[in-house]
């Protein structure tokens, strides 16, 4: 009995490692190579200020905590402009790092000795010894470790590290600080685990390098993994399998090392068929439990919700960009280029391919620092806004390769666009509940709206990946509009797409611009530009050679000549 | 002060023989790596796989010099096998490059059991190489050591050559610096992965053969050099071939230089702070352009 009561104890303390590790990774698509180090950290801290300086319980697990967090945060430092390949080496050298220090400095940590003597927890003036006295005290922490967890993974906040997840850029385009959710999710993993580090130390009232080792990072990852991402049900699943089969293999009666090797090869195994049959592990992230169905509302579609309150389109210029220039290299791929957007109009950039027509978005949203020039919105000077900042200035633009969230349903890549969420900021999360559920309703409907709108309520619960590309680019359209920036620029929005789709995406786009919002595109489709802008630009290497109705300038042979090339019959 | 110069000398002849098996193993992970984009731990595994298969032969009675030639004939197989048997069905299902790295991991895991099961936890040594000291002046290494600074180099320089003159060279540097481009000019992507996973993991094959030889093969003897070879990779700049094994030479020199300030456990940390370093300062490495 007191062996499983152990087991058991065990189980909760991984699923807590695991949902911290779940945030990071399922959600906030980041890899952490570290989770071992990092709870090794909170154990020996927990354990020395416990031991050395009588630091009593409870408040032990507050230093772990602050340590992990400070830790985990180190990490980030760096990572904030690494991803990928670089993030699993950057958090395989800090593993490394850190358990390197647990066996040389022996002056802290005496080295492969460990530390013993770690005083037991006292609870009502008894100390707690055995499993079961533990228990309750491991499951409490556990379920509040789960509860934050969970309250973050699948608030407004949760929905912003999974779009960071699912492509980064488009994240700085709808206006959030990636930077700022980088820092507040490693922040939070860490002091997560740091909950579950102060606790194993006084659990085992020992504790030694060997247990913050790779191998145990490595496997927090594989727990994490097959129980499934960005579902921390699975988490909890992944605990009792990556705890409760060596336990039931301990039966085989054969030598420990035989034992152990049998697990990993199951385990090691596993995750490779995972990843080839089933990514999403056991309990995938969009799993029917505890997960409510959209009901979309009767009300019908209009383009009511695409007006901006006070948006006048009046002509007067929303956007003006002065002499700005860019060059790559010997390449100049912007030069003096000075253009206005007048307000409730649109207006197109034509011009061959490798004209510098994305580029001119890319400088005008801050993606691209311009070298020269200027660009201001309703007067305000936006040059040299971080991309999200200009979104939040009222400036959002598209992309050519539409870029959703494609793991997300159709309804959260609209909802995430959303700005000023209540629930995307933590003291509101834990502290304002009412406030935020209120927000997240009608951000709900709001988010529906738009989706009518474009004509595709109907398949809000649907996972954006799954949808073809003309349908894809109407949701990155209704995304771009939640962002109710008034300015928007549109990367290509009829190319790739057929005819019907051509014209039922600048029918959306004309009526945008009669709601009042300004509007931009990057066109090739020639007869989308000539039927739907108001005045053209047209551009040549870098430069605007042109400018004038789409007529006008289609009827220029000089231009027809650059666009299409000599004609020599 | 004479004493400190001569230690510091030693040191460097140190720094230079691990450096130059870092550089090998570099070099061989990073090919692959530049390529195909995988992050491969199971390189580690294969490296294991080679060193137990020239202990075998060896152990067989045929020789050293066969054993070697097996361990790089195996390792390009094992390498071949995990390229059709894991990645490219990955690859067919559109995993990301972190699903591709979990594959990587769980093999590696796998792969290491399977051989603690059939050969046991103990270390196997390979002998039949004449283990003698060499003196040079204020320095001294083994004949052994001498060995692997001669197979490295030599190994290295004629990657590097193959990879400047020839046709299949040229098309693995083409897919190296652009892929969708290589693809346009003929070059097939697909072999184009096979042959830098069989050269790959020939070269870590040979490399898990010398370190068996100076030190001894056991199951989990893969992780530590591997991690090595990311470190000398990311040091030098991803997707440089002469970068990797700047990076080596650099991080040899590190680990054993730093036993002139610091005491000698501590050799196992400076690895990773410099990479530490190196990712904080320069992500793009020593020698290596941004970071695609």
């Amino acid at each position: 009995m007191e062996f499983w009561l152990h087991v058991l104890n065990w189980i909760l303390l991984l699923a807590t490692l695991g949902v911290s590790l779940n945030l990071l990774l399922g959600y906030a698509g980041l890899v952490s190579m570290a989770h071992g180090a990092l709870f090794g950290v909170g154990a020996y801290a927990a354990a020395l200020v416990a031991r050395d300086l009588g630091v009593p319980f409870p408040l032990t697990v507050l230093v772990a905590v602050a340590v992990t967090t400070t830790a985990a945060a180190l990490v980030t430092f760096p990572a904030l402009r690494v991803h990928g390949e670089y993030l699993i080496l950057l958090t395989l050298a800090f593993q490394m790092v850190i358990y390197g220090l647990m066996l040389s400095w022996t002056d802290l940590t005496a080295g492969r000795t460990g530390i013993s003597g770690i005083p037991r927890p006292r609870v009502l003036g008894a100390a707690l010894t055995t499993p079961a006295q533990f228990l309750p005290l491991i499951a409490l922490a556990a379920a509040v470790a789960f509860a934050i967890g969970w309250r973050i993974g699948e608030s407004p906040f949760g929905r912003v590290l999974k779009a960071l997840r699912d492509d980064e850029r488009a994240t700085l385009a709808i206006g959030k600080s990636v930077l700022r959710y980088k820092v507040a999710v490693f922040a939070i993993s860490g002091g997560l685990a740091g909950i579950a580090s102060a606790l194993f130390a006084h659990y085992q009232a020992f504790i030694n390098p060997f247990s913050f080792t790779l191998d145990r990072s490595i496997f927090l990852v594989a727990l994490v993994v097959l129980g499934g991402t960005a579902n921390l049900l699975g988490t909890l699943v992944g605990a009792v399998l990556f705890v409760g089969l060596p336990e039931v293999l301990r039966f085989l009666e054969a030598r420990q090392d035989i034992v152990d090797a049998v697990r990993n090869l199951i385990f090691g195994g596993l995750l490779v068929l995972f990843m080839r049959f089933r990514p999403e592990g056991l309990l995938p992230e969009h799993s029917r439990l505890g997960r409510r169905r959209v009901v979309v509302p009767a009300e019908p579609a209009g383009a009511a919700v695409v007006a901006r309150a006070g948006s006048r389109g009046d002509g007067t210029p929303a956007l003006v960009a002065q002499g700005l220039g860019k060059h790559f290299g010997g390449i100049r791929a912007a030069q003096d280029l000075s253009l206005a957007l007048p307000r409730g109009r649109i207006t197109a950039l034509v011009g061959p391919n490798g004209a510098g027509k994305t580029t001119v978005f890319n400088l005008l949203t801050g993606f691209l620092p311009p070298e020269s020039g200027r660009v201001s919105l309703a007067g305000r000077d936006i040059t040299r806004l971080a991309p999200w900042r200009a979104v939040r200035a009222g400036l959002a633009r598209s992309f050519q390769d539409v870029r959703l969230f494609e793991r997300m349903t159709v309804l959260d890549n609209v909802m995430v666009a959303i700005p000023d969420q209540p629930g995307e900021r933590l003291a509101a999360l834990f502290f304002a509940p009412r406030r935020v559920a209120r927000a997240e309703r009608a951000n709900r409907d709001k988010a529906l709206r738009y989706l009518a709108f474009v004509g595709l309520a109907h398949r809000a619960g649907e996972v954006a990946g799954a949808l073809s590309f003309g349908e894809q680019k109407l949701v990155a359209l209704a995304r771009l509009l939640a962002t109710e920036a008034e300015v928007l620029l549109l990367d290509e929005p009829a190319s790739g797409v057929d005819a019907h789709w051509v014209r039922r995406m600048l029918e959306l786009i004309r009526q945008c611009a009669e709601a009042g919002r300004t509007v931009c595109l990057v066109e090739h489709n020639l007869e989308a530009v000539t039927a739907v802008a108001d005045h053209a630009y047209f551009m040549e290497a870098g430069r605007i050679v042109a400018e004038g109705t789409p007529a006008a300038l289609m009827a220029d042979p000089r231009l027809a000549e650059i666009y299409f090339g000599k004609w020599r019959p | 002060m004479d004493l400190d110069l001569g230690l510091a000398a030693q040191l460097a002849v140190n720094g230079l023989i691990a450096g130059s098996l870092y550089a090998l193993l570099g070099v061989s992970w990073g090919l692959v790596f530049a390529t195909t984009r995988i992050f491969h731990f199971a390189h580690a595994l294969t490296l294991t796989v080679a060193a137990y298969v020239a202990v075998l032969t060896a152990a067989a009675g045929l020789g050293l010099g066969l054993g070697f030639a097996a361990a790089a004939l195996a390792g390009s197989l094992c390498g071949l096998a995990i390229e059709l048997g894991v990645y490219r069905p990955l690859r067919r299902v559109q995993a990301t490059q972190l699903n591709i790295f979990l594959a990587s991991l769980g093999l590696l895991i796998a792969g290491e059991s399977v051989l603690l099961i059939l050969f046991g936890p103990e270390a196997s040594t390979l002998p039949g190489f004449p283990l003698e000291g060499i003196v040079l002046g204020p320095v001294a290494f083994t004949t052994i050591e001498a060995l692997w600074m001669g197979t490295a180099w030599a190994l290295v320089g004629g990657l590097v050559l193959w990879l400047r003159l020839t046709r299949w060279g040229r098309a693995i540097r083409a897919v190296a610096s652009n892929p969708e481009l290589a693809q346009c000019v003929g070059v097939d992507r697909a072999r184009v992965f096979l042959l830098v996973f069989a050269v790959g993991s020939g070269l870590v094959g040979i490399g898990g053969a010398l370190l068996a030889l100076r030190d001894t093969a056991s199951p989990f003897m893969g992780v530590t050099p591997i991690l090595a070879a990311f470190i000398a990779v990311f040091l030098g700049g991803i997707g440089s071939i002469p970068g990797a094994v700047v990076g080596g030479v650099v991080l040899g020199l590190a680990e054993n230089m730093g036993g002139l300030v610091l005491p000698g456990h501590w050799q196992g940390v400076i690895a990773f702070v410099v990479l530490f370093a190196v990712l904080v300062v320069r992500p793009a490495g020593l020698l290596g352009i941004a970071p695609r």
